[in-house]
C-alpha cells in the first residue's frame, strides 16, 4: 500500500496506464512543461514525450476532439480540462460526437476517452471555477460519468475509466485533492475498480445516504456527529453515476427505509431527481418517509464567501435533514 | 519616441499622437502609473492576507496597452475588458471604489458579490460584461455592435481585448468572422505577453505574428510594440478611423510580456517554466520608464513634473482598498436574486 493524496492518486493511475499501454496518450493545456495548473501531470513530459504528453492551444473543442478522432482509430486519449467548467467549450464534442459515435457506426466504433479536470466549490473559485454540472453528460446516452471521494476510489477508477470502451467523464473535486490522503494499491497489483459499482462507506441502520465527490466527506462527518444522536447513517459512495448503482441502493434501502440524497450540484434536474424516481418506481413500499434531499440552491456558485456559503450544501444541512428524517 | 511600427501593407501610420496637448501626454503618463500601482497594492494585499480570496492576475509590464487603446475612444464607445484589464474599467468610468468592491465580493459591487475579478461591467458606461470562457467576448461583442447598426449607430466602436493564448478559441474565431462578414466595427486588441499560462506563443499561435490570423478575416491586422504607448495610441487611431468609417473590423497584436506569474499563486513555477534573462531582458522594456525618457529627452516636460510614482494616486487607490474592506460583505440571501428578470418586455440597460 502507498499513502498517496487524491491528487497523487490520479497522477499515478494515469502514468500506470501510460506506462502499461503505449496507446494511451493525454492533452490539455499547460499539462507538459508545467505539469497542469494542478500538477497532476507533473513529471509526464520528460517519461512519454510530447507525442504523447500534448500540450494543446486554449481550445477545449480541439483538445476533446483530438481525443474522439484518436479513438476512432484506435487510441485512448485522455483529456484534462483545466476546470472541469470549461468543457462547456466541448459539450458537442462529448454529447453529439463522442457520445453518438458507437450508436451511428452500427456498433463498430467504440470511443475509449476520458475528459477530465477539476471540479466542485468551497474553494471561492465563483462561477466559472466551481461547477458540478454532471448532470449534463448523466442525462447523455452513450457517456458514463464517474467521481470519486477517496484516494484509493480516484486510483482505481481512472484506471477502469482509461481502459473503458466508452466516454467518460472525470470529475475530480479540487477540494479532495491535497486535502484527502489514503492508501492505495501497489502498481503490480493492477487495481481496479469496476465503473458502476458504489460502495459503502459507512454502515449504518437508520437513513441511507446516498452521495459522491466532496458530499461523501461531509455525510461522514453528519454521521460522526449524529451517532451521538443515537442516529445511525449508512453512507453509499456511488462513485460512478452513470450507470447508476441502484442494487446497492436498493439492498441499504431495504435496512434503513429512508433515503437522504445530497449532492453538491443544484437540486432542480440533479442525479438525486433521477435516483429519487427510481426509487419510488421500484421501492416505493420499502419507504417509512419521503425521500429527501440536500443540494445545492439553484443558483451559481457566486464568488463572495456568505454567498457561496449560503449556495452550496453544509455538512450542518445534511444533520438537519437527516433529524428530520429520523423523526418522520 | 521612434515609432517603427509593423503595418498593414507596410505603411506608416500618421503619428496622431504629434496632436496630443501637454496635458494629455501628463494624463497618459498618469494612467500608466496609475496601471502600475493597482496591480502593485492588490499584490501587496493579497501578500498581506488583506485580500483573502480570489486570484490577482498581474498586469504589470502592460500597461500601455491598456493606456494607450482607452486614451483616443469616444465616450460613447464600448470596452470588454478581461482578467489582465482592470485598469480599464476605471478608464472607461468606473469608480475606483466599485472596482475595488468587486475585487473583495463586496455588496456594493457591480456583480454584488457574486462573480470576481473582472467578471464586470457597466452597460451605461459601455463596458460589456465577460467571463472566464475565454474567448466569448469577441463574439458577444458582435452582438453589441449589431443593436447599434439597428439603432441606426454604425459609428460606434467596440474594443474587446484578448489574450493571444485565447485567440485559439472558436468564439474567437466565429465572432472575428462574423464581424469581418458583416463589417462590423470592431476592433480586437491582442495582448501578446508571449505566454498563456505556461504555454509559450509558439505552442498557441501558428504564425509569426498574432496578426496574421486577420489575414484570413480578410481585415487589416496591426503588429506592434506593445511597450511603447505612442505607437499604441497612433495605431488605435488609425484602427478607430477604419472602423468607424464602416470598413469592419480591424485586429491590433500588442507585442508585451507577462512580468509577473499567470496569477499571484504563480510567482514561484513562473521563474521556472520561463528563462529568467527573458524576464529581466523584458523588465528593461518597463513601458512607464519609457515614455518618462521621452517626455524628458523631447524636452517637453522636466523631471519634476513627472514624479515616480505620482503619490497622489498611491493614496487614492490605498483608500478605495481600505473602503472596499470596510463596506459591508453581501447578505447571503441575495445569492438567490438575480437568476431571473421577471419585468417582462422591459429593456432596462440601455447606454
Ligand atoms: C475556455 C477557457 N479555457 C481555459 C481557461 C483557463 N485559463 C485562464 S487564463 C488562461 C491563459 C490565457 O492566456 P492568454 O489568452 O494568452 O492571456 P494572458 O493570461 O496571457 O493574458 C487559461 C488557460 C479559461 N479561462 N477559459
Amino acid at each position: 500500500m502507498r499513502e498517496v493524496t487524491f491528487l497523487e492518486a490520479i497522477r499515478l493511475a494515469i502514468w500506470e496506464e501510460m506506462e502499461r499501454d503505449p496507446n494511451v496518450f493525454i492533452i490539455g493545456e499547460d499539462i507538459g512543461r508545467m505539469g497542469g495548473a494542478f500538477g497532476v501531470t507533473e513529471g509526464f513530459l520528460a517519461r512519454f514525450g510530447p507525442d504523447r504528453v500534448v500540450d494543446a492551444p486554449i481550445s477545449e473543442t480541439a483538445i476533446v476532439a483530438v481525443c474522439v478522432g484518436a479513438a476512432a482509430v484506435g487510441k485512448r486519449g485522455i483529456a484534462e480540462m483545466q476546470f472541469i467548467d470549461f468543457i462547456s467549450y466541448a459539450f458537442d464534442q462529448v454529447v453529439n460526437v463522442a457520445g453518438t459515435y458507437l450508436y451511428r457506426s452500427g456498433g463498430k466504433v467504440p470511443i475509449p476517452i476520458v475528459v477530465r479536470g477539476p471540479s466542485g466549490g468551497y474553494v471561492g473559485g465563483s462561477l466559472y471555477h466551481s461547477q458540478q454540472f454532471e448532470a449534463w453528460f448523466f442525462h447523455t446516452p452513450g457517456v458514463k460519468v464517474v467521481q470519486p471521494a477517496f484516494p484509493d476510489d480516484a486510483y482505481g477508477l481512472m484506471k477502469a475509466s482509461i481502459r473503458d470502451n466508452n466516454p467518460v467523464v472525470f470529475y475530480e473535486h479540487k477540494y479532495l485533492y491535497r486535502r484527502i490522503k489514503g492508501p492505495i494499491p501497489e502498481a503490480h497489483e493492477d487495481y481496479i475498480v469496476k465503473l458502476g459499482e458504489a460502495r459503502i462507506r459507512r454502515y449504518g441502520d437508520d437513513i441511507t445516504v446516498i452521495t459522491y465527490g466532496a458530499m461523501v466527506h461531509f455525510a461522514l462527518e453528519a454521521a460522526q456527529r449524529l451517532e451521538r444522536e443515537g442516529i445511525s447513517l449508512e453512507v453509499i459512495d456511488l462513485r460512478t453515476l452513470k450507470p447508476l448503482d441502484m442494487d446497492t441502493i436498493a439492498e441499504s434501502l431495504q435496512k434503513t427505509s429512508r433515503v437522504l440524497i445530497v449532492h453538491e450540484a443544484p437540486k432542480t434536474g440533479g442525479i438525486g431527481a433521477e435516483i429519487s424516481a427510481r426509487i419510488s418506481e421500484h421501492y416505493f413500499e420499502w419507504l417509512d418517509a419521503p425521500i429527501m434531499r440536500v443540494a445545492a440552491k439553484d443558483a451559481f456558485v457566486p464568488f463572495a464567501e456568505p454567498l457561496e456559503k449560503f449556495v452550496l450544501p453544509s455538512v450542518d444541512e445534511i444533520v438537519f435533514a437527516a433529524r428530520e428524517l429520523a423523526a418522520y | 519616441m521612434s515609432t517603427t511600427t509593423l503595418l498593414r501593407d507596410g505603411q506608416q501610420v500618421s503619428a496622431y499622437h504629434e496632436q496630443l496637448t501637454k496635458q494629455d501626454l501628463l494624463e497618459i503618463y498618469r494612467r500608466l502609473w496609475f496601471a502600475r500601482l493597482f496591480d502593485e497594492a492588490l499584490y501587496d494585499a493579497k501578500k498581506k492576507g488583506r485580500l483573502r480570496r480570489g486570484n490577482v492576475y498581474g498586469s504589470r509590464g502592460q500597461e500601455a496597452i491598456m493606456v494607450g487603446t482607452t486614451y483616443p475612444l469616444h465616450e460613447d464607445d464600448f470596452v470588454s475588458p478581461i482578467h489582465r484589464d482592470m485598469p480599464v474599467f476605471v478608464f472607461r468610468g468606473m469608480r475606483l471604489e466599485e472596482v475595488m468592491c468587486q475585487i473583495w465580493g463586496k455588496a456594493e459591487a457591480p456583480t454584488r458579490g457574486k462573480d470576481s475579478w473582472s467578471h464586470m461591467g457597466d452597460i451605461s458606461k459601455g463596458i460589456i460584461h465577460s467571463t472566464s470562457m475565454l474567448g466569448s467576448t469577441i463574439a458577444v461583442a458582435c452582438g453589441v455592435l449589431w443593436a447599434q447598426r439597428l439603432d441606426g449607430r454604425r459609428d460606434r466602436v467596440l474594443v474587446a481585448y484578448t489574450g493571444e493564448g485565447a485567440t485559439a478559441t472558436g468564439p474567437f474565431h466565429e465572432g472575428l468572422n462574423f464581424a469581418a462578414v458583416h463589417k462590423l466595427p470592431l476592433i480586437v486588441v491582442v495582448e501578446n505577453n508571449q505566454y498563456a499560462y505556461s504555454t509559450p506563443v509558439e505552442l498557441e499561435v501558428p504564425t509569426k505574428t498574432v496578426a496574421e490570423r486577420a489575414l484570413g478575416y480578410g481585415i487589416p491586422g496591426y503588429s506592434i510594440d506593445g511597450n511603447d504607448v505612442l505607437e499604441v495610441y497612433d495605431t488605435m487611431c488609425a484602427a478607430l478611423e477604419h472602423a468607424r468609417a464602416g470598413n469592419g473590423p480591424v485586429l491590433i497584436e500588442c507585442v508585451t510580456y507577462r512580468l509577473q506569474g499567470h496569477a499571484d499563486h504563480d510567482e514561484t513555477r513562473a521563474r521556472q517554466y520561463r528563462p529568467v534573462e527573458e524576464i529581466e531582458l523584458w523588465e528593461q522594456r518597463d513601458p512607464i520608464p519609457r515614455f518618462r525618457n521621452y517626455l524628458l529627452n523631447t524636452g517637453q516636460f522636466t523631471e519634476a513634473e513627472l514624479p515616480e510614482p505620482p503619490r497622489d494616486l498611491v493614496e487614492q487607490i490605498q483608500r478605495a482598498i481600505e473602503y472596499a474592506i470596510n463596506s459591508p460583505d453581501p447578505e447571503p440571501h441575495t445569492a438567490l436574486e438575480d437568476i431571473y428578470d421577471e419585468s417582462a418586455g422591459v429593456s432596462r440597460c440601455v447606454k
